[in-house]
């Protein structure tokens, strides 16, 4: 496969005209496709930044080096990078051989469907890549002027909770509504109930208004960006560049799963369509089986998204009687357009919720597992059960795994700290990991200047977690 | 649809993020280092053996689920009662079950004692280094190393290149419009080709008050010194001097491996030193340092006798360097510290300092041997 490719640009445009050609029968009509056939170097550039062009950093250089390292020994090979903007970007490994290529082309054409058609992604600003290629610029400036070292520590700390947004972006939150005082028929009868009960709500009212945040404040960066003092206007900038770029990969944490699905559904179904001659069938076959095959031990979004996909389509042609009784459209659906209705609205919670039949965990292989007590690496698989799988996979992709954590005060106890609480889904979710908690509350206690708390539970007593600017940390079991 | 071959990126720097995160590591290696520098596995490594040095502090921080602990979702044939993951115990390596452990860095390097020394000397020089006898050996060197904006030879290269990044940085980078300000000239510096003769004298204090552990500290501390010396400056001479009431010049294992009794009487040595530089080390031929360690437990009498030679000393000294190995850490009053704290302070070329414990000596070490701007160049 690493032999030159005997291929020209003109095949590969033939190919996608093809590719975009069966996808319309399909019923899947493509947003248009920018391709770019790309060195090693600049694929794995890409994809340790996540977007092309970002801007400088050791983080990324890490994982750049590691990763390229990986694919020059052979151990991984990452084909195409796709890019959610207007129009869609992917990028291809010019390595690949042309059936390589083909599976890309057609996978692409899945994940453009995909970005052009769920709701998740409408928020998604398309023109992101002028802008990010401009902050790195900036960033290179501020390098330049208060020391590469110093902005990296800044960076990191933003990085470190740069990804606590609000997460139901579709949601808008409602503005908190004051009760309003109204007139009520029987109010003359009791004038002195009614006005206490005005005293009352004027109270709370001045409360919240005096209270920052006024409501609890999931979007932590962006909280501090706003109302921290001392920050220096370079920092602020560096600040709203994180907090937008992460912004971007938010719809695609959410719908991880669908959208891998649906990438997988087009390959397959497009490619079985173009009739390949049975050498380069072979060949495609065994690529597509290394993309889905499951992981050990962990869950592989191709694999997962597809069996869910292919479980709606067949609940569309062939349900059980359980199945007719439960989805009014079971048995009379167009499978495919079935599967566009779904991934139009659904996240992969929403879609784990209903889909994760007892059947896809058996195709699957899924299993649950635990945590042995003292040995972080190790599990003990639990069940095989799909309610217990399914419960543990929901409550994962409710958060993306991030615990959800709030600004409940931004001037805690009158001395200026930042008090978090940890709000945990259910009993079942775990706690707070003790130095990670303690590391990144240090990191915000920076970007803060005043020390931050979280109070969350572990073992089921309440603990603080303090993180101060000079980086010391502690754990308190009484409220600091 | 359009495929595109032939577009670049706009930025491709992988590779060079990967340079500046090797070199993060790398002073972080090197902050760790210093904090061990005292231990004893370190020196006692030699220069077989490889030391591991784990390097964290790169992690990326981040609010996540306590790692031992909760559930999760696998695929696979694996059955209930099932354990899966690396055998108990197995280290470092071990391919842990991926996504249970966060994006974190922990780095085992495995260093021999050269790579170790040449990550610490890198930080040190020995300070106000003159040439010597440069008055008959009035050679120099010219060398182009160095571009300008003023000069008498333009340097094609650094001047296209200088275009290029002042077109860059206007939007489009190219080659053209070549400007005044884009000039760029090859620039030369007359270097003299110095002679930097030195002599270091390291002295300790070998008397009964030197307690095991002060001994070890000294020794540790010496060991450090002549093995920056041997490294970067081999033309070094190093004289070693071990002292109780009286001083001798002493061999070099004899210097480390001796173990003495008797009172201290500091001047001895500061006497000796001033003998051995003025009949073997000519102040006009060589640059000469003391390096110093004792308990500070010194006859008190002896103290005023001391500063006069160390007064006398430092004219014709780069440095004098003190330092007092003792578990309390502070300058005492009634020990030299105290006593040099009182009245050498504003002594040019003399430093005094303190190690309470195995960690100071890298801190006291840098204070004797400062590296500063001028120096570099010829250290290297």
């Amino acid at each position: 496969m690493s032999s030159a490719p005997a291929y020209t640009v003109a095949d590969l445009q033939e190919l996608d005209d093809r590719c975009e050609a069966i996808a319309a029968q399909l019923g899947f009509e493509v947003p248009p496709i920018v391709y770019h056939l790309m060195r090693s170097t600049e694929i794995y550039d890409i994809a340790a930044r996540g977007l092309p062009g970002r801007y400088s950093s050791s983080r990324f250089g890490a994982a750049y080096s590691q990763q390229h390292e990986q694919y020059r020994m052979g151990r991984s090979r990452i084909y195409e990078l796709i890019v959610n903007t207007e129009p869609v970007r992917a990028y291809l490994l010019d390595g690949n051989s042309l059936v390589a290529q083909t599976l890309v082309i057609a996978h692409c054409a899945g994940h453009a469907w995909f970005f052009d058609n769920s709701c998740w992604f409408e928020p998604t600003d398309r023109a992101i890549l002028p802008r990010v290629r401009s902050a790195a610029e900036r960033i290179d400036g501020y390098m330049a002027e208060h020391g590469r070292d110093r902005v990296e520590d800044f960076i990191d700390a933003c990085t470190a909770i740069a990804i606590h947004q609000p997460q139901a972006q579709m949601v808008r939150r409602a503005e908190p509504v004051d009760e309003v005082e109204r007139p009520q028929r029987y109010d003359r009868l009791f004038p002195e109930e009614v006005a206490a009960e005005r005293e009352r709500l004027a109270r709370e009212r001045a409360e919240r208004r005096a209270r920052v945040p006024a409501e609890p404040e999931p979007d932590l960066l962006g909280f501090i960006e706003g109302h921290a003092r001392g920050l220096e206007d370079w920092q602020r900038d560096v600040m709203t560049i994180l907090h937008s770029e992460q912004a971007y990969f938010m719809p695609q944490l959410r719908t991880k799963i669908a959208n891998e699905g649906l990438a997988v559904l087009c390959h397959q179904e497009i490619c079985q369509r173009l009739f390949l001659p049975t050498d380069r069938y072979w060949e495609y076959e065994q690529l597509n089986a290394s993309v889905v095959q499951p992981h050990l031990g962990q869950v592989n979004p191709y694999n997962l998204g597809i069996t869910i996909l292919r479980e709606i389509m067949r609940i569309a042609t062939e349900p059980d009687e359980e199945e007719r009784e439960r989805w009014a459209w079971a048995g009379s659906a167009d499978p495919f357009e079935q599967v566009r209705t779904v991934c139009r609205t659904y996240d992969d919670e929403a879609l784990l919720r209903e889909f994760l039949t007892p059947a896809v965990c058996e195709r699957a292989r899924l299993f649950a597992f635990e945590h042995l007590h003292g040995d972080p690496r190790r599990v003990r698989v639990s069940s095989r059960e799909c309610d217990a799988v399914r419960d543990v996979l929901i409550r994962q992709h409710a958060t993306f795994g991030i615990p959800h954590i709030e600004i409940v005060d931004a001037d805690y106890r009158g001395r200026g700290q930042l008090y978090l609480e940890h709000r945990a889904a259910g009993e079942e979710e775990p706690s707070l990991d003790p130095e990670y908690a303690r590391g990144t509350l240090t990191q915000m206690a920076v970007l803060w200047g005043r020390p931050v708390i979280v109070h969350t539970v572990k073992d089921d007593e309440p603990v603080w977690y303090v993180g101060h600017p000079h980086g010391s940390s502690e754990e308190t079991d009484e409220a600091p | 649809m359009t495929v595109v071959a032939d577009d670049a990126l706009p930025r491709e720097q992988g590779r060079r993020d990967a340079l500046h995160h090797r070199d993060r590591v790398r002073r972080k290696i090197v902050e760790q280092l210093k904090q061990r520098i005292g231990e004893e596995d370190i020196v006692a490594s030699g220069p077989e053996k490889k030391l591991r040095v784990p390097v964290k502090g790169t992690r990326q921080w981040r609010f996540i689920f306590d790692r031992g602990e909760g559930s999760g979702v696998g695929q696979g044939d694996a059955e209930p009662g099932d354990v899966l993951g690396p055998p108990s115990g197995a280290d470092g390596d071990g391919e842990g079950l991926a996504g249970s452990e966060p994006g974190e860095e922990t780095y085992e390097v495995w260093l021999d004692m050269r790579d170790v020394e040449e990550l610490l000397f890198s930080e040190l020089a020995l300070p106000r280094l003159k040439a010597k006898q440069a008055a008959d050996l009035a050679e120099t060197d010219i060398v182009y190393n160095d571009i300008a904006r003023t000069g008498p030879q333009v340097d094609k290269k650094a001047t296209l290149r200088a275009n290029l990044a002042r077109n860059a940085r206007r939007g489009h980078a190219h080659v053209g419009d070549v400007d005044r300000v884009d000039l760029r000239y090859l620039s030369y510096r007359e270097q003299p080709k110095p002679r930097h003769r030195a002599v270091v004298f390291c002295v300790m204090d070998i008397s009964a008050s030197m307690g095991t552990d002060r001994k070890r500290m000294a020794r540790l501390f010496f060991y450090w010194c002549v093995q920056f010396l041997r490294r970067r400056y081999d033309q070094t001479e190093i004289v070693f001097v071990g002292h109780t009431t009286e001083a001798w010049e002493m061999s070099e294992p004899e210097f480390f491996g001796r173990v003495e009794s008797g009172g201290t009487r500091v001047s001895s040595a500061y006497e000796l030193v001033g003998e051995i530089q003025r009949r073997r080390f000519p102040a006009q031929e060589w640059n000469a340092y003391v390096l110093h360690t004792s308990d500070g437990d010194n006859f008190t009498a002896d103290n005023h006798r001391t500063l006069e030679l160390i007064e006398r000393l430092a004219t014709s000294c780069s440095l004098i360097g003190y330092l007092e190995v003792d578990s309390s850490g502070a300058a005492q009053p009634y020990k030299l510290s105290g006593f040099f704290a009182a009245h050498a302070r504003d002594l040019d070329g003399f430093v005094a300092a303190t190690a309470a414990n195995d960690r100071e000596l890298w801190p006291a070490l840098k204070q004797f041997f400062a590296k500063h701007e001028v120096e570099e160049a010829v250290a290297s």
